[in-house]
């Protein structure tokens, strides 16, 4: 007796409980839709070994997945030994194929001793989604622990949301292609005109994945876009979907602005993708779903006159010149930075005012675009190049930016602080006193120096006359010489146009001249010598003779004078009478003796004679 | 007539100041400069200015209190004129050669100095060499007439006398012409106004070209309006507003 309780009690192993075995199966729902999935869970207790399970099979429903686990446990009651209890567990994910009140069969274990049923389970089946009640109790219940922020300051605060995409419990799996399709996904339904919505683009798999072929990204009419995320390698996460465990893959990411208010709707994507390895692979196409968005127009209440509808997000401003004093001549830079979330593209920044005596250029503009979470957002750099114009303190007024911050729906502004700065004179090269040497050495150093002039102490208040070619007398002081030689010149040509004469006239002073040398040698004729008489004689009837002819008559002989004579029609006669007086003049020069009174008075008649009738 | 006589009237009006009273004003001014007191100090100077005391000395002061008070164009236009009134020197080239250096445009393709034409002009006495001209023109022309009056002997030495005269009579004449040219052809201004566009077209919603500043010399071409077409050392035209330019 002592010995059968001491065996009890240091027996060391526990038996296996042998009670009949618990076989049940539960759903986690009792109505779902067509696009809905649900648990069935079959438990069995101590499944007595040999047994076999019978999941329920059914054209109504289909089952998407199938896990079993088992659990086991010890139990101790009393002073006995302990006993082991197992607990069998298969969940099923399944879905319905039609509507109407539909009955999941029940489950069935074929033991030694016979064959257990479970109670089958109604489900009352809809068309399309039916909402998951519990499913948010679900979900608050199983908060996601928040990671490590490395953005933990602005433009993204630590406490910033996690992109909220969809559920991976409603998405929902397409009743073809269940092993893999594409999804796109909005983290959500509804944002302002330029609130940032994230569109992200799933492959999600049950089979092995080898690449993505192509990718057709929808258009985004209506959106301003940009890239968040653009893997390069297929990298998978374990997400459930309906309950089903499948691979999601990251195809892209997108940040969308929605340009204007309204429903928009984005098309689906498409990609080609090849599944398997090697040359098991096998290239399949997959199309997307639709998605829709409605846009919020901005509010009016509170909105600042003339706000620029791109400033939407959350900003900060700021200002910061790159010095406080500056020498004239010498230019600061003033940086305005904007930060924030948003799209930094499409923000308006207002101008940077400088007060008079500044003069501020176009800003260089740098932009560095920042993400976190899913959320874009930047840094806006505008970098002013300010050219001080005179000395002084200027103070650059506040800038402020109004925004829309849609997480508060509210308006708000970004305001700087005025920045003040001062505008000294360039030194100068000059050290006029004494003890300011550079050197120290306590010299007066006098060097060039750009600075003013001094005034003129003594001025001549007499404006300046016209320029001397301006006073009114220098033309005719220029044209004055002209004319005097033009007058000279005038005076010549007048006189030379009067020395020229015409032959009669001519003729007539010819024998004129000739009479007025006939009486010179009539003052001869009684004082003078003969030949003296007699060679004016001749001069006078030469000249006579040349000026009634018009040739020279000097070098001629007598003959020659009268043939010339005769050609010019001069009578026998008086061509007679001109060669006896010529021989006479000869005869009373040459002749000795030959030139008496008597002799000078006859030629001296005879030639006037002459002049007289040939003249007449 | 009645102009003439009003003209004759007006040229026998008395002066607004006596010359004492210039005196005064011009030294009261000097003395306001020197207590940097240089608004007071432009004041008297531009009353000498307005009032027909406007010599190279006064316009010299007027531009150096300018420069102080930080006027640049108003100082550049007023040294300007002090160096056309009275020639350039040494305090007025300095204060200038100031003047640019505070100036804000900086003219990229300019000519680095004046045109030849202008420094011609600014190198040579104006009255001096129109009397020399004047001189050298009459000797040449006397010359020519004495060749006609003179005996055939003594004309070598006319004919010397012409052939120098004229010789040098030229480049004079020259020099003379330079100075009609900038005085009469050239018509330069100076930028006083802050800032001032210069558009494209004589009318305000013209398309921009470029801006100028304070202090800046420029041409100008012609007038519409109240526009007036300038030119830049470098060749850029543009049409700005009349009154942002203050003529030499």
């Amino acid at each position: 007796m002592v010995l059968a309780a001491l065996l009890g009690a240091l027996s060391p192993l526990p038996a296996l409980a042998q009670e009949r075995p618990e076989f049940r199966q539960s759903a986690d729902r009792r109505e779902v839709g067509t696009e809905d999935t649900f648990r069935l869970t079959v438990t069995i207790t101590n499944p007595p070994d040999g047994s076999s399970l019978k999941l329920p099979q059914t054209e109504d429903f289909e089952t998407l997945s199938k896990q079993q686990s088992t659990e086991m446990s010890y139990q101790m009651i009393g002073p006995g030994p302990g006993s082991i209890r197992r607990v069998q567990k298969w969940t099923l994910v399944m879905r319905a194929n039609k509507v109407g009140n539909l009955v999941v069969p029940p489950s069935e274990l074929v033991t030694s001793a016979g064959t257990l049923k479970t109670e089958p389970v109604p489900m009352a089946v809809k068309k399309g989604h039916v909402e998951d009640k519990n499913a948010d109790r679900a979900a608050a219940g199983s908060a996601p622990m928040r990671l490590f922020d490395p953005f933990q300051n602005f433009p993204f605060p630590q406490d910033l949301d996690d992109l909220d995409e969809q559920s991976p419990q409603n998405i929902p799996i397409p009743r073809s292609d269940s092993d893999l399709f594409l999804r796109a996904t909005l983290d959500r339904d509804q944002v302002y005109v330029g609130e940032q919505a994230t569109l992200s683009l799933y492959i999600f798999s049950r089979v092995d994945l080898s690449s993505v072929d192509t990718l057709s990204m929808p258009k985004l009419e209506g959106f301003w876009s940009e890239d968040v995320d653009s893997p390069s390698q297929l990298s998978a996460e374990q997400r459930i979907v309906g309950g089903v465990p499948y691979h999601a893959y990251l195809l892209k990411r997108r940040a969308l602005f929605p340009v204007k208010p309204g429903v928009v709707k984005i098309g689906p994507a498409e990609a080609d993708v090849t599944t398997g390895f090697l040359f098991a692979g096998r290239r399949v196409h997959r199309k997307g779903n639709e998605l829709a968005l409605r846009v919020k127009a901005l509010p009016p209440a509170g909105r600042p006159p003339g706000f620029p509808t791109g400033n939407v997000g959350v900003w900060r401003l700021n200002v910061e010149p790159t010095t406080a004093q500056v020498e004239l001549g010498q230019p600061v830079t003033v940086k305005v930075v904007v930060e924030g979330r948003g799209n930094m593209r499409s923000v308006s920044i207002p101008p940077l005012q400088v007060p008079q005596g500044l003069r501020a250029f176009d800003p260089t503009i740098t932009d560095k675009a920042l993400s976190s979470k899913g959320r874009l957002g930047g840094r806006r750099t505008l970098e002013y190049l300010v050219m001080p114009q005179q000395t002084g303190t200027f103070t650059v007024p506040a800038v402020e930016m109004p925004y829309f911050d849609p997480e508060n729906e509210r308006y708000d502004a970004a305001r700087t602080e005025p920045v003040t700065v001062t505008v000294v004179g360039a030194p100068t090269k000059v050290a006029a006193g004494p003890g300011v040497s550079p050197e120290g050495l306590g010299k007066n150093v006098l060097a060039e120096a750009q600075t003013l002039r001094p005034l003129r102490y003594k001025a001549a208040f007499a404006t300046a006359a016209g320029p001397l070619w301006e006073r009114p007398y220098v033309v005719p002081v220029m044209l004055a010489p002209v004319a005097l030689w033009l007058g000279v010149l005038g005076a010549g040509l007048v006189r030379a146009a009067a020395k020229r004469e015409d032959p009669a006239a001519r003729q007539r002073k010819r024998a004129r001249a000739s009479r007025a040398r006939l009486a010179a040698a009539e003052r001869l004729k009684s004082t003078g010598e003969a030949s003296a008489f007699f060679g004016e004689v001749e001069k006078a009837v030469v000249g006579f003779l040349e000026a009634r002819l018009g040739f020279s008559v000097g070098g001629l002989t007598r003959d020659e004078l009268d043939v010339k004579m005769e050609q010019r029609g001069v009578s026998a006669n008086r061509r007679a009478q001109v060669l006896g007086l010529l021989d006479e003049c000869d005869l009373g020069r040459f002749a000795p003796g030959a030139g008496g009174a008597g002799a000078r008075e006859e030629t001296l008649r005879n030639a006037m004679e002459l002049m007289e009738e040939w003249g007449a | 007539m009645i102009s003439l006589l009003l003209a004759a009237v007006l040229a026998q009006a008395p002066a607004y100041y006596s010359p004492a009273e210039a005196e005064a004003l011009f030294n009261a001014s000097n003395d306001a400069y020197a207590r940097e007191d240089y608004a007071k100090a432009k004041e008297g100077f531009e009353k000498l200015v307005a009032h027909g005391f406007g010599s190279g000395d006064v316009l010299y002061n007027l531009g150096t209190t300018d420069l102080a008070l930080g006027d640049l164009g108003g100082a550049v236009l007023a040294l300007e004129r002090a160096r056309r009134a009275g020639g350039p020197t040494e305090d007025i080239e300095a204060n200038l050669a100031l003047a640019r250096t505070r100036q804000l445009d900086k003219v990229v393709g300019a000519q680095s100095e004046e045109p030849f034409l202008e420094r011609l002009a600014l190198a040579t006495p104006e009255s001096a060499s129109t009397a020399a001209f004047l001189l050298l023109w009459s000797l040449g022309f006397l010359s020519l007439a004495a060749l006609r009056l003179l005996p055939a002997r003594q004309r070598n030495l006319a004919v010397a006398l012409c052939a120098l005269s004229f010789v040098f009579a030229a480049p004079v004449a020259g020099v003379v012409a330079a100075h009609v040219y900038v005085r009469r052809g050239l018509d330069e201004g100076v930028v006083v106004a802050q800032a001032l566009q210069a558009r494209e077209l004589p009318r305000e919603g013209g398309k921009v070209s470029f801006e100028v500043h304070a202090g800046l010399k420029v041409r100008m071409l012609e007038e519409s309006g109240k526009f007036v077409r300038i030119r830049l050392p470098n060749g850029l035209e543009g049409w700005t507003e009349r009154d942002g330019v203050g003529a030499l």
